[in-house]
């Protein structure tokens, strides 16, 4: 394959292609401004993504980013501003999946609405700016990746003008938002203070050499750390920086609380991931600021996975029940950044993105069948879902194999992602208690978790519908969407072999 | 390891294949087949029949057969003995002993299935497909466990023959007795297989393999481990071999019928009759000593394990014969007769006499499935009655009957020159000989011969209330006839029982000094073996000193001639009490010791009392202490977690302010865990 002929740049191409795909809506949206041309403008979208999709596997498939002979190597661009690695083609395909499955999703959702290129075109350049996240090398490029996401964000969740909640929704997240990214570019200057460099690696050999006065700073370059911990906690919807995330996913169109709690969150960890084993390398960070900061999200894990399920458990409202959920399962993937410092750290990491390629399926999955209900009109609590199950056998099903599969119950991926990340945690955790910890509230979670899950499956498949229902439609593009989530939450097992090798080999190489 | 035997060993799965073939196919087409599903069954025994002698006569050329046919799993656990991983697998051992056995089970079953014809078939009974699909999984269970090369097969195998007795037994199952009888064998046997399996797991644990035979069986290293002087699970090595071995004795007890755990078996006589023949004589209990017989290796080394088979046996056989002297229906003295032999052999196996146990197994399978055909014959021809004082005077009008069943009784009391004298002799001589050594081993020696007169007396007391006397019913007046397929299982079986004794004549082998000990031969590996698997091989890991009364043939003779004696008193003081023509029971005579016979010593009360009385309420215990304690830690943990969530929900107070300031609290919460921890404010 002629990877090796293109320019270095191309090798941002599936990041390229959606900010391509974003300026193409725009061009409609200018030709034919108030458009209503849904097979137009979901189109376009859908099949930017896919394009995006098809060259970050292809790329993947190539060799880009893996050692040996025959491979491509890593890939830097603008001087080490950007990097392609397998790390990053590995999130920007979990992020065009989403992405995918979400305008697919959208095309019924957005029947008679009415800013429909703005809202396509404003959901492609938050992927845009995902991507990126995910090739972002440097404090800078990472914070105006970050705000590329964040801010069609806002826009997004409060789409529905006319719906006080979403407009409630929007502005929340917008406020919470911006604190959080203040807090994060403060500590983007604190670092840059201490380090006296941007570049995530050039930071790592200031640190590792002790050049300059960084060794008299560690304070300083400690609340830089954490503040930028901050700002990652926002993006994935980490306690406490979570308080958004539940009105933002109730209040928002349901398709965008599946794009936002799916690609968002999973942007959000890539930047974790990038930062803090490039960045700031453990030894010596530790030497410096005198504490291991993989401690901070130990605590951030137990505390985000605790609050979150326990706050699932007796919700009324679906839609908030899966809003907790992601943010207990944001907690699971942080354990992959708390465990770094043991032996077996990085296979750890490996299974917390495994799981996060899992959840992008089988979240977004369930957010898209809240997205049919909405459509259907059903109610939002889980007594108006009681009993669907007879008029839409198809997508209750699906539904239940997402919410076993969110739950942890084999035969389904989100079993073995769990039970993988769960295997490598107790290996990893030899002679470390706080990893111990980690693991049993791990277990504890779960087992809590398939509680409210198994509640949401029993109204669907077993309780009695409180009123008569008509016939349901059957919308293509959401059903098209569910069903094709749920054929990936069962069938990546059997593909569990390539993707777990592909998340190991990017978590290993970034590690290393 | 695949499958690559060459020749006729090639063929040796055939031989549980062909009735598992047959199973199927008449489970799945029975309804449709003539008969029944008769012939399939019939062929397919007939094809393992064929087969086992071709195996029988390929080791008889010095060929043995010793392979693996399917590795299901293995794992890298290390043993006890430093073995590093073990396979589970299935295998295929054929050897002298499984081959001998090979033939006597696919024989007795294709006689069974014969015979089954006049039984079931002829008599209308209802149910035939299943009757014959369980018969064709029984006879491929059985089958499949006597070629099995590895402890864990032979414990999956051993398990499915306790599944079909249970299964076969019940096979009446809208009566009120047959399905309790077959739930009564399926527990009390379960309970021995309980200890079986924990045997099996210590040996795998132990040794880390659980094969039967070759250098990687456990059998050689438990000897390795014993010669080494190694400590296994803090015992020395012979301790630890005697408590596993004595925990695979335990399913081996069960299956049997070896005190305590013979209760089952009088009680499965509500199987049909040619379900008790298969089972007393060629599957189900047989397995048991078969077991015992395939790892007598084992046994061997343990001088402690070898005295309580051999005491647990002699013991056996007097306390059943004892009982089976008041039973009044013709089965239920086959029964006892059948725990009583049983003892014979484990008495045999215990005091090193593998041949003489083996030897016995042989001809009681023989006679014991001739007896009990001849029964089903009886009941045929008393329109189903089975009390024998509602028999008498079936002699004359049923010969071919009576000279057969007659042949059997002659074996089975141990008349020479039948069979079954000639094996017991030897078992009993085998026992005194050590026995004179061993003080524990001759009292199980007298126990035995005692039994030998009371074997006499209730055998024959049997057929003279059968066969002989007037007629006491109007159904032993004009009997029913019986056909083809009743009498030529007999006769093959009569024969059988009357000349298969000549296979081993020890005693005039020792007179005449002739070399006619064929058996001891075979199981030798004087034709074809397995290297250590033979008798001599066994023979010299036995620690049991053995003695003589005089020289070797004066003992010899004396024992043969203190059993004959005692078997043929038993047998004229039946002739005395009970061949008359109009005989009373005599049962005043025995006093009180009449009603402690009757009801079994009791043993069914106190296993009941065992379950009620004990086992009940532990259960009930249990149960309380599990609906309270343990479900109340699992309510109370529910409902903490929901008012823990209704607690945790309220943080989301729906007002932004609140969310700044709870994050920023958050966040500078950590900050001061931080900094504190790293020393920042300092």
């Amino acid at each position: 394959m002629a990877v090796l002929e293109l320019p270095d740049w191309m090798a941002l191409a599936p990041a390229l292609i959606l900010a391509g795909t974003a300026l193409v809506l725009f061009l409609i949206d200018s030709i034919e401004p108030h458009s209503t041309n849904r097979t137009l403008l979901s189109g376009t979208a859908v099949a930017g993504s896919l394009s995006s999709l098809a060259v970050a596997v292809w790329f993947t498939v190539a060799g880009v980013g893996a050692t040996g002979i025959e491979n491509y190597g890593v890939i830097d661009i603008m001087n080490g501003q950007f990097v392609v690695d397998q790390l990053a083609l590995y999130f920007m395909i979990i992020i065009a999946v989403v992405t995918a499955l979400v305008t697919v999703a959208s095309y019924d959702y957005l029947q008679d609405h009415t800013y429909q290129a703005e809202y396509y075109s404003l959901v492609v350049l938050a992927a845009t700016g995902m991507s990126m996240m995910a090739a972002s090398n440097s404090l800078v490029t990472i914070f105006i990746a970050l705000e590329l996401t964040s801010l069609p964000s806002y826009a997004l969740v409060a789409i529905l003008k006319d719906n006080r909640g979403s407009v409630e929704a929007g502005l929340k997240y917008f406020l919470i938002g911006a604190l959080s990214s203040a807090i994060f570019v403060y500590g983007v200057s604190l670092v840059y203070g201490a380090t006296g460099s941007l570049q995530l690696t050039r930071i790592a050999t200031v640190l590792e050499s002790g050049d300059g006065a960084v060794g008299e700073m560690g304070g300083l370059l400690g609340l830089g750390i954490l503040m930028l911990i901050g700002g990652v906690a926002f993006k994935t919807a980490s306690v406490p920086f979570h308080f958004w995330a539940p009105e933002a996913y109730e209040g928002a169109p349901a398709p965008i609380s599946a794009f936002l709690s799916s690609a968002s969150k999973a942007a959000g960890f890539v930047l974790a991931f990038r930062v803090f084993t490039t960045a700031f390398p453990l030894e010596a960070t530790t030497g410096i600021i005198g504490v291991d900061w993989t401690l901070v999200f130990a605590i951030l894990a137990i505390v985000t996975m605790t609050l979150g399920n326990f706050a699932a458990a007796t919700q009324e409202n679906v839609k908030r029940m899966l809003a907790y959920s992601s943010i207990g399962h944001a907690g699971y993937v942080l354990i992959g950044l708390a465990a770094l410092s043991a032996d077996g750290g990085d296979l750890v990491m490996g299974a917390a993105m495994m799981h996060l390629l899992v959840y992008g399926f089988m979240n977004t999955g369930a957010f898209l069948f809240v997205g049919l209900a909405e459509y259907w009109g059903v109610g939002r609590t889980f007594e108006d879902y009681n009993g669907l199950a007879e008029r839409a056998p198809f997508a209750c099903g699906a539904m239940a194999v997402f919410m076993f599969s969110l739950a942890g119950v084999p035969p389904f991926s989100g079993f073995w992602s769990k039970y993988l990340l769960y295997t490598e945690l107790i290996n990893a955790a030899a002679d470390n208690t706080v990893l111990l910890v980690l693991a049993a509230a791990l277990v504890i979670n779960s087992a809590l978790s398939l509680y409210y899950y198994s509640r949401l499956v029993k109204a669907l498949w077993i309780e009695e519908p409180l009123l008569d229902r008509d016939r349901l439609a059957q919308p293509t593009g959401l059903y098209a969407a569910v069903i094709a989530a749920a054929v990936m939450t069962v069938v990546l097992l059997p593909a569990f072999g390539p993707v777990a090798d592909a998340a190991l080999e990017a978590a290993a190489a970034v590690v290393a | 390891m695949a499958a690559t035997a060459t020749g006729p060993f090639g063929f040796a799965p055939a031989i549980a294949v062909f009735p598992l073939v047959a199973f199927v196919i008449t489970l799945v087409f029975g309804r449709h087949l003539p008969k029944k599903g008769a012939l399939p069954g019939i062929l397919a025994t007939a094809g393992s029949l064929v087969v086992s002698v071709v195996m029988f006569a390929a080791v008889a050329g010095g060929g043995e057969h010793h392979t693996t046919l399917y590795e299901w799993t293995s794992g890298a656990a290390t043993s006890e003995t430093m073995v590093e991983g073990i396979e589970f697998t299935f295998g295929i051992l054929i050897d002298p002993l499984s081959a001998l056995m090979l033939v006597i089970v696919s024989l007795v079953a294709l006689l069974v299935h014969v015979f089954s014809l006049g039984y079931m078939n002829a008599e209308g009974e209802t149910g035939l497909r299943r009757y014959y699909a369980e018969l064709g999984l029984f006879t491929f269970s059985m089958l499949a466990f006597v070629f099995a090369d590895n402890l864990l097969m032979a414990f999956m195998f051993f398990e499915l023959v306790g599944l079909c007795s249970y299964l076969l037994i019940g096979f009446w199952f809208r009566t009120e007795s047959a399905p309790s009888a077959a739930k009564k064998a399926f527990l009390v046997t379960r309970f021995g297989d309980y200890f079986f399996l924990i045997g099996v797991v210590a040996i795998a644990a132990t040794f880390g393999t659980v094969g039967f035979a070759g250098e990687e069986s456990f059998v050689t290293a438990a000897e390795t481990a014993i010669d080494d002087g190694t400590t296994l699970f803090g015992f020395d090595a012979e301790t630890w071999v005697t408590i596993t071995g004595l925990l695979v004795l335990g399913g081996v007890l069960g299956k049997s019928a070896q005190f305590p755990f013979h209760t089952w078996l009088p009680d499965a006589m509500e199987g049909p009759t040619t379900v008790s023949a298969l089972i007393h004589a060629a599957t189900m209990v047989a397995a048991g000593v078969y077991l015992v017989a395939r790892m007598f290796g084992y046994y061997a080394l343990s001088p402690t394990a070898l005295a309580i088979i051999a005491f647990v046996g002699g013991f056996t056989a007097l306390f059943a014969a004892t009982m089976a002297v008041v039973k009044d229906d013709i089965k239920q003295v086959l029964a006892y007769s059948t725990i009583s032999q049983y003892g014979y052999m484990m008495l045999g196996l215990g005091v090193g006499g593998y041949v003489a146990g083996v030897f016995h197994l042989m001809n009681h399978a023989f006679f014991k499935a001739l007896l009990f055909l001849g029964a089903g014959a009886v009941i045929i021809l008393m329109h189903h009655e089975q009390d024998m004082w509602e028999m008498g005077g079936l002699k004359d009008k049923a010969p071919v009957t009576y000279y057969t069943f007659l042949a059997g009784a002659l074996a089975l009391a141990g008349i020479v020159p039948f069979s079954g004298f000639w094996s017991k002799d030897e078992v009993l001589f085998d026992a005194l000989a050590v026995g004179l050594e061993q003080p524990v081993i001759l009292a199980a020696y007298a126990m035995g011969l005692l039994a030998v007169f009371f074997t006499g007396f209730y055998t024959f007391r049997m057929v003279f209330l059968t066969f002989h006397g007037e007629p006491r019913s109007a159904a032993a007046e004009d009997p029913h006839s019986v056909g083809w397929a009743v009498k030529v299982p007999l006769l093959a079986l009569g024969t059988l029982a009357t000349v298969a004794g000549f296979a081993n004549l020890a005693p005039v082998a020792e007179l005449l000094h002739a070399d006619i000990t064929f058996l001891e031969f075979w199981l030798d590996g004087k034709y074809g073996a397995v290297e250590g698997l033979t008798y001599h091989a066994y023979h010299e890991t036995v620690a049991f000193e053995e003695g003589v009364i005089g020289s070797e043939t004066t003992t010899m003779l004396l024992s043969a001639g203190l059993s004959l004696g005692l078997a043929l008193a038993g047998a004229f003081t039946a002739h005395t009490l009970y061949n008359v023509p109009e005989p009373s029971r005599h049962t005043t005579k025995l006093g009180g010791a009449y009603r402690v016979l009757k009801s079994n010593y009791y043993q069914d009360e106190y296993q009941v009392w065992l379950a009620e009385g004990l086992t009940l309420p532990l259960a009930r215990a249990a149960d309380r202490f599990d609906q309270t304690v343990i479900d109340g830690v699992v309510n109370g943990t529910s409902t903490i977690s929901l008012f823990g969530s209704d607690r945790v929900k309220r943080i989301q107070t729906g007002i932004v302010t609140n969310y700044a300031a709870l994050l920023v609290g958050g966040f500078i919460g950590l900050l001061l865990v931080l900094g504190y921890l790293g020393g920042w404010f300092a």
